[in-house]
């Protein structure tokens, strides 16, 4: 009995809940997910006390697909595809950071078409990840129109980006070097026009959405993460600007092209679940102005692309730069050993440190708001496994 | 990471010093009705507006271009759709380095015997692709040095087996015929696709 008493100890220090018979028949143990849409590929175990949430645990690692461990078999180039498996919505910028630290192992200079041409990748995928999550937010709220608005809208970015990259959601776009392919013909005006009117669609979005009084109600004072917990629980992206610290890495350690551009950091002092809604949606008005300014001062012509040696490698070292993604510090740690694959390649993603704030803000909450929390947390769970 | 930097924020943006964007005030009930009124508003503009909804099978998207191709001159990309592969039978040298890249993706390119003569392809062998396996990157294109490996418009790649996936040598020279002419116009009163 000793023994068992121990294993129990032992279970909880590792942060497992054993459920005792003799525990209170007030508490019911729920699990949300991992095949439910309502959590996405997730799964997260909450104990209600009536309508009240007491405890949550969550339990990544449900499409855990060895993404790191991958990379260390195939070489520089040849792990792109795989490596935007993660976050599909969001391609070019899980790539984005990975040929950063790539180019500063292997000493690769980036023409500066290039280096514009993929911040407007970047960019546009930004807006891409964004309406789909805004669709997925607007369902789980009951507003069905706020899920068909973004995804029809998404699906213009999405040609545009098919139009530059060649491919509609993955795109391996970014390669360590620069970019694949230089732009398409009329790119520049597609993408200007396409911006005007995805501005008039904004304001739209606010009306019939953000300023909804119904959606207002449900949102305000709802999962209150303050400052300071927000800061000491590690949240990072919108989350983290939510709580009121303007903090954008586009900003703080400007990235290629970034630093000669103007743009503001968006983030709101509320702390609540419509903060964490409405800053994204600031995020993606403020990246047309972003995209505007790549467009514009885009030079006419050049080299987009370094010239690669068939096996790219590098003196052995390590490497990490981090980009802003569409759900905060998106960062690649890479060691090399001087052959042209990884010896280690560390991914640090935004949606891992999010939902390290889940239990913190579900704990109080009633179980009816949990899809509000849950989903304004810009959690991606593919991403948060690898 | 972030504790770190953001007690305080971040020097670089209090340069133009940053105010916390406020949305609209709380709605009191005077404003709610508004609030409604200017919701409903919004979404029932569109009951006029014409919906941009691609029909499909009827109708079909222009793509940029023949497909992905790669310029020897500049040697980079040309932009374009990346669909079905093509291959050109004189220029392939049976070289395999479609195969090999392929190798650590997605292990769809494996190089088969054909019956071919050519003068530069002494080994007859060229690359079969499985387009069950295929994740349609394109680096195969980028590694062939002889320009002999295209992509093309074609994504129209469903079969009833697997067996019809695997395209041989002789499938992937035919040029495949794609006739999409749906572009899509935005202007003042919205998007809409236009044959």
């Amino acid at each position: 009995m000793a023994d068992l008493e121990d294993r129990i100890s032992e279970s909880q220090k590792m942060g497992m809940q054993i459920v005792k018979e003799s525990d209170d028949d007030r508490l019911m143990t729920l699990s949300v997910g991992p095949q439910h849409p309502g959590s996405g590929h997730f799964r997260f175990i909450v104990k209600l006390d009536g309508d009240y949430i007491v405890h949550c645990d969550p339990d990544p690692g449900y499409v855990h697909r060895g993404e790191e461990k991958m990379t260390e078999y195939r070489n520089f180039i040849q792990n792109i595809p795989h490596l935007e498996r993660p976050v599909i919505h969001d391609s070019t910028n899980i790539t984005y950071s990975y040929s950063l630290a790539v180019e500063e192992l292997t000493g690769i200079e980036v023409p500066r078409r290039g280096q514009f041409i993929r911040a407007i990748a970047s960019e546009l995928n930004r807006q891409v990840y964004t309406l789909y999550w805004l669709a997925i937010y607007g369902i789980f709220l009951g507003h069905s129109t706020m899920f068909m608005w973004p995804t029809g809208d998404r699906e213009l970015f999405i040609d545009l980006l098919e139009a530059l990259t060649g491919a509609r959601v993955t795109h391996a776009f970014n390669i360590p070097g620069g970019v694949r392919n230089d732009v398409p013909d009329g790119f520049k005006d597609r993408c200007l026009r396409q911006i005007t009117y995805y501005e008039k669609r904004l304001k739209e979005y606010e009306d019939i959405f953000y300023n909804n009084p119904l959606v207002r109600q449900r949102t305000e004072g709802v999962g209150i993460l303050t400052k300071e917990d927000a800061i000491r629980l590690g949240v990072t992206g919108s989350v983290l600007r939510a709580s009121g610290v303007p903090y954008d890495i586009r900003k703080a350690e400007p990235y290629d092209v970034y630093n000669e551009i103007d743009f503001k950091v968006q983030y709101m002092k509320t702390a609540d679940s419509f903060a964490r809604a409405y800053v994204p949606f600031l995020d993606m008005r403020e990246s047309c102005h972003i995209l505007r300014q790549l467009l514009d001062k885009m030079p006419e012509a050049g080299e987009v692309r370094a010239k690669l040696q068939a096996n790219p490698r590098g003196p052995p070292g390590e490497a990490y730069r981090r980009v802003e993604s569409g759900r905060g510090a998106l960062g690649y740690y890479i060691i090399s050993d001087g052959t042209p694959k990884p010896y280690r390649v560390k991914i640090s993603v935004g949606s891992f440190r999010n939902m390290l704030a889940l239990p913190h803000l579900l704990v109080g909450a009633k179980m009816g708001d949990m899809p509000v929390i849950y989903w304004a947390l810009n959690y991606w769970p593919v991403e948060a496994d690898r | 990471m972030t504790s770190s930097t953001s007690s305080s924020p971040p020097s670089s943006s209090s340069s133009h010093s940053p105010s916390p964007s406020f949305p609209p005030k709380s709605h009191t009930p005077a404003t709610t009705a508004a609030g409604f009124i200017k919701a409903i508003e919004s979404g029932s503009k569109h009951l006029l507006i014409k919906r941009f909804t691609l029909r499909y099978p009827e109708q079909k998207l222009k793509f940029v271009g023949d497909g992905y191709q790669f310029d020897p001159k500049r040697a980079v990309g040309i932009a374009g759709l990346r669909g079905r592969h093509i291959l050109y039978h004189d220029k392939c040298t049976g070289c395999q380095l479609c195969a090999i890249t392929c190798e650590g993706i997605a292990e769809a390119i494996g190089m088969v015997r054909v019956d071919e003569q050519w003068k530069h392809n002494k080994k007859a062998i060229m690359p079969q692709i499985d387009y069950g396996k295929c994740v349609f990157c394109g680096l195969c294109v980028d590694a062939c040095p002889f320009y002999a490996l295209f992509m093309t418009n074609d994504y129209e790649l469903a079969s009833f087996t697997k067996e019809h996936l695997i395209y041989t040598p002789a499938q992937l020279a035919i040029k495949p015929k794609y006739s999409g002419d749906v572009e899509i116009k935005i202007d003042d009163h919205g998007a809409s696709h236009h044959g």
